[in-house]
């Protein structure tokens, strides 16, 4: 008798969603199988890597993470095309770090014409994320969600504090939304049906689950992301059939494991490389979970879980 | 209290009851009213968080620091809390409606239910385990000159056959008197115990057949239920109930217990009780026009802490893992030790319970709806500040407690207040100017909400759209009364005009989210034990909800907020007091004694806070209805229809 390969019958598919505008704009979702299941069903995108760019100049990046942008770290619009023209980013993700009310507080306008100078420099789609201050995120992005209009950023995180007026601009200016919750499946299917009745288009959200770095409880993000796939794939539930992304970078390279310099102790090997590994192997992770974007930051990390989905997904 | 001062007598007069106290120099204010008897909240036993013991001082001086509980303004008005508060000089106090414990109109709660707990007891044979018996005895001769007992006991043999009977000594004592007394014609009164057999409780000289009283309470966390029985005719002769006097020393029972851990606690928790259970039989007593002496049983349902306070067990075991009550049957024991103010022979029978966190009420309650000896899969809650379920049937039954919070008897919530007069209990809103229509117990003046009225508060301005799933109100409608309050967003359910205190009653979002939590808490356990079971809720076919948050639970509006699962309505039965019920059931039939610790022994007690799945089905339920829509379909087509009316 021949040996059959036991099969799970899916009943959904995640919805495709369009990130970015004109051809460099890129399409992601449309699964009717769990991650890389090609025996079982089809994986008609695969998932993407956003390089990450900071509007102002990092502080506690480790040297590793530092070295690939040496001269361009103080200027946004500069590291945004390095990245694309010299690392070949398909997406850019530009972290809004200047404007946390605990940091250097910068105004919502100032921010908002970093973020359109990136966009009109580089044509991939670009990522817009804010502090997760839900009266700053409110006033900086709908700012931003006004003067980029027409370039589909996909911004967040939206969060169930600052959802409504969030949203509402998304709407009017046709921009994804990243839906944030704390690690929970449930408090994820709440925040997409707010959305939902809010009337952003389900073309338009994309779940961010919250995600942590290997060695800080990256078993939980991927429990709670296979999860949502076992509920959107195999119980039909509509609320959690959306793409995922997951902002990785910042979990791994802050940790102390990858931080502390070689010489401090050489036991734990070169730092450099423990801490592209680091960043590669939690994205590979969060890969299997079902993340469809991930937001990267080294340009060796990224080159070895491109390698990995392309093994992946040749049959 | 310096040692200084010590010795120098202070008098503070209480308004409006006008009770006038002596307190030292330097005494709490709140401590002092409680000793004197003044009725007084005081939510938070006294540790100044709560707000709720506020006073006014007329004239005096105290020496008080203001915390965020007093604004400003009070503060110059002469506005104080009392557990803040030390005593300088003679003073003056006005308590406000809003501080004060009142009671008369909680009888209204009383009356609920009465009819359909009427529906539901069957099974029981009327067998109290307390009977009289009239006894005619030969005189004693020269040559029958047994002794009295025996010629007792040969008397009693007649009537009882070869039932073993055993003699209580205080009977013994009084027996040569009474039965010369009574030419020997006695009434005998004996006590039938599960395990003694037949018991001699008393003796008295004639025919008194026709007093034969029995007292059935419950012992709640907020309020204390009793009921005056006829035993010869099965009937309530009188009812009344009152705040558990306990309430000053804390709120929930966390705090309770915590307070019996303080020097004198236990004994002063204890004291409060029984206080409070003699208030209410003086007033049994009066209102039904019998004598003390004539009671001649007591029955009490109470959860595990207010069981052992009642009986001064120490109750620090209860909330320490792995939570082991000291009883849960207790031993036969007389009321009049532990200071409640019957006579001497009077037997005391708590309900049993199964464990720390399910106790005595609970069995009574599914002894008295009789959950346990029907085939129809049941599901049982008590919706309380302690949440308690059981599901099964006639074959089995397993209970989970879940702890809501105080929201559904007011708690936590603002303008809270428990189900009596004033408290809004209906409330309606129009869809087209979003103006309420308000209707509070006994028609007076709104002066808060109770738990029912929140839920049918929180169930219309769901369904009108005012708020999200989450329970946040859409801010942009076109009503004043939404407006930005101190803890966000809120809406003013009545004016200051139409209230008693002369201030607008609001309902916020951090009330809301303290209701979503309850219910949550009560759906997710409910979800969480049906599951453990290995069945669902479509399977249950018979709900029965109980509980003390108003005269009545309009279903529907339960289910809407999710609070109750979307079954059809005819499977649910409101019974109001389950645990009174069950109390009273036990008083009037024996047979449900030994039924009690049956069903207490057949239910097996599932700790939520252990289950992995509680957690998920909770934070699932912190949604209006719920995340999972599918689970409610009813409240989803309702809300449909309302979009496409109101157009949204």
């Amino acid at each position: 008798m021949a040996f059959d390969i036991p099969k799970i019958d899916y009943t959904g598919r995640i919805k495709e969603i369009k990130l970015g505008s004109g051809d460099e704009a890129l399409t992601v979702g449309g699964q009717s199988s769990y991650p890389f299941h090609l025996f079982e069903g089809e994986m008609p995108h695969p998932p993407r890597i956003a390089m990450e760019v900071y509007d102002s100049p990092p502080e506690e990046w480790p040297e590793a993470a530092l070295e690939p942008f040496t001269g361009v770290t103080d200027d946004p619009v500069a590291w945004a095309k390095k990245c694309v023209n010299d690392y070949g980013a398909e997406m850019v993700c530009l972290q809004l770090v200047s404007t946390d009310p605990n940091g250097l507080d910068r105004g919502a306008d100032e921010a908002a014409e970093v973020v359109k100078k990136v966009a009109e420099a580089i044509t991939v789609p670009l990522i817009v994320w804010g502090t997760a201050n839900h009266d700053k995120d409110t006033e900086v992005l709908r700012r931003v969600s006004e003067l980029c209009q027409g370039r589909k950023l996909i911004m967040g995180p939206v969060e169930e504090g600052d959802y409504k007026k969030i949203g509402a601009s998304a709407i009017g200016y046709h921009h994804t939304v990243i839906a944030s919750t704390p690690i929970d499946i449930n408090l994820a299917k709440q925040l997409n049906i707010l959305l939902g009745n809010l009337g952003v288009p389900d073309e338009q959200i994309i779940i961010d689950p919250t995600v942590s770095g290997i060695g800080y409880g990256i078993e939980y993000a991927y429990s709670v992301m296979e999860r949502i796939r076992m509920a959107a794939l195999a119980q039909q539930d509509e609320k959690l059939q959306f793409p995922i992304i997951c902002n990785i970078a910042r979990e791994t390279w802050k940790t102390k494991e990858v931080k502390i310099a070689t010489e401090e102790d050489p036991k734990l090997g070169d730092a450099r490389k423990r801490g592209i590994l680091m960043e590669a192997m939690s994205a590979m992770v969060l890969l299997l979970a079902g993340a469809d974007v991930l937001i990267m930051r080294h340009p060796e990390a990224i080159g070895l879980v491109r390698q990995m989905i392309g093994e992946l997904t040749t049959s | 209290m310096t040692k200084k001062s010590s010795g120098k007598r202070i008098s503070v007069t209480f308004q409006p009851d006008d009770i006038t106290a002596t307190a030292e120099y330097k005494a709490n204010l709140l401590e002092t009213a409680i000793a004197a008897g003044v009725p007084i909240n005081a939510s938070c036993g006294g540790a100044g968080t709560c707000g709720t013991c506020k006073i006014l001082i007329e004239k005096g001086r105290v020496d008080s620091i203001r915390t965020a509980k007093v604004s400003e303004e009070e503060y110059a008005r002469g506005t104080r809390q009392a557990c803040q508060s030390r005593i300088l000089s003679n003073l003056t106090v006005q308590i406000p409606a809003e501080s004060r414990l009142e009671t008369a109109v909680l009888e209204r709660e009383m009356a609920s239910g009465v009819e359909a707990q009427a529906a539901l007891a069957t099974g029981w044979g009327f067998k109290p385990s307390v009977a009289k018996d009239f006894i005619e005895l030969v005189p004693p001769t020269l040559k029958d000159n047994t002794s009295d007992l025996s010629r007792l006991m040969r008397g009693l043999k007649k009537r009882h056959g070869r039932e073993k009977i055993s003699v209580d000594f205080p009977v013994v004592k009084k027996l040569a008197q009474v039965l010369r007394d009574g030419r020997w014609m006695v009434t005998v009164t004996t006590l039938r115990d599960s395990e003694t057999g037949l018991r001699l409780i008393n003796i008295e000289p004639g025919d008194t057949r026709t007093k034969l009283y029995c007292l059935a309470f419950d012992i709640g966390t907020t309020a204390v239920r009793g009921q005056l029985l006829d035993l010869n005719r099965g009937k309530i002769l009188a009812q009344s109930l009152d705040y558990n006097r306990q309430r000053s020393y804390g709120e929930d029972v966390i705090s309770r217990i915590a307070y019996s851990q303080k020097p004198g606690g236990l004994k002063r928790l204890q004291q409060a009780v029984v206080a409070t259970i003699n208030k209410i039989i003086g007033e049994l007593i009066e209102q039904a026009g019998v004598e003390t002496k004539d009671i001649a049983h007591m029955v009490v349902a109470g959860n595990t802490t207010m069981t052992q306070l009642l009986l001064g067990l120490d109750p620090k075991y209860l909330r320490l893992a792995p939570y082991v009550p000291t009883i849960n049957t207790a031993p036969p024991l007389t009321a009049s030790p532990l200071g409640i103010e019957v006579a001497e022979h009077v037997h005391l029978y708590t309900i049993p319970s199964v464990a720390s966190y399910v106790g005595g009420d609970i069995v009574a309650g599914v002894l008295g709806t009789g959950v346990y000896q029907r085939k129809k899969l049941t599901l049982y809650i008590d919706i309380g500040t302690n949440g308690e379920i059981v599901i099964g049937n006639s074959d089995w039954m397993v209970t989970a407690s879940c702890s809501a919070g105080p929201a559904f008897e007011g708690g936590g919530i603002k303008h809270g207040m428990i189900a009596a007069s004033g408290a809004i209990e209906d409330f309606n809103i129009s869809r087209q100017n979003l103006e309420p229509e308000v209707h509070t117990i006994g028609n007076s003046k709104a002066s808060g909400i109770c738990g029912a009225g929140l839920i049918n508060i929180v169930a219309a301005l769901f369904s009108a759209g005012v708020i999200n799933q989450k329970g946040k109100f859409h801010s942009h409608l076109p009503t004043k009364r939404i407006r930005r309050g101190r803890d966000g967003y809120e809406y003013v359910i009545a004016w200051a005009t139409e209230t008693e205190m002369g201030k607008d009653i609001v309902l916020t979002e951090v009330d809301i989210d303290n209701l979503i939590r309850a219910k949550a808490a009560m759906y997710a356990g409910c979800q969480t034990l049906i599951r453990s079971v290995g069945t669902s809720c479509p399977d249950v076919e018979r709900v029965i909800v109980a509980g003390t948050f108003g005269s009545n639970i309009d279903i529907d509006k339960a289910v809407t907020i999710g609070l109750l699962p979307d079954l059809p309505r005819e499977r649910f039965i409101f019974i109001g007091n389950g645990s009174l019920l069950g109390a009273r059931l036990t008083a009037f039939s024996h047979d449900l004694v030994s039924e009690g610790q049956r069903a207490a022994g057949m239910m097996p007690n599932l700790e939520l806070s252990e289950s992995s799945d509680f957690m998920h089905n909770y934070v699932a339920a912190l949604f209006l209805p719920h995340t999972h829509a599918e689970e409610f379909p009813s409240v989803r087509v309702k809300l449909n229809k309302a979009e496409q009316e109101i157009g949204i």
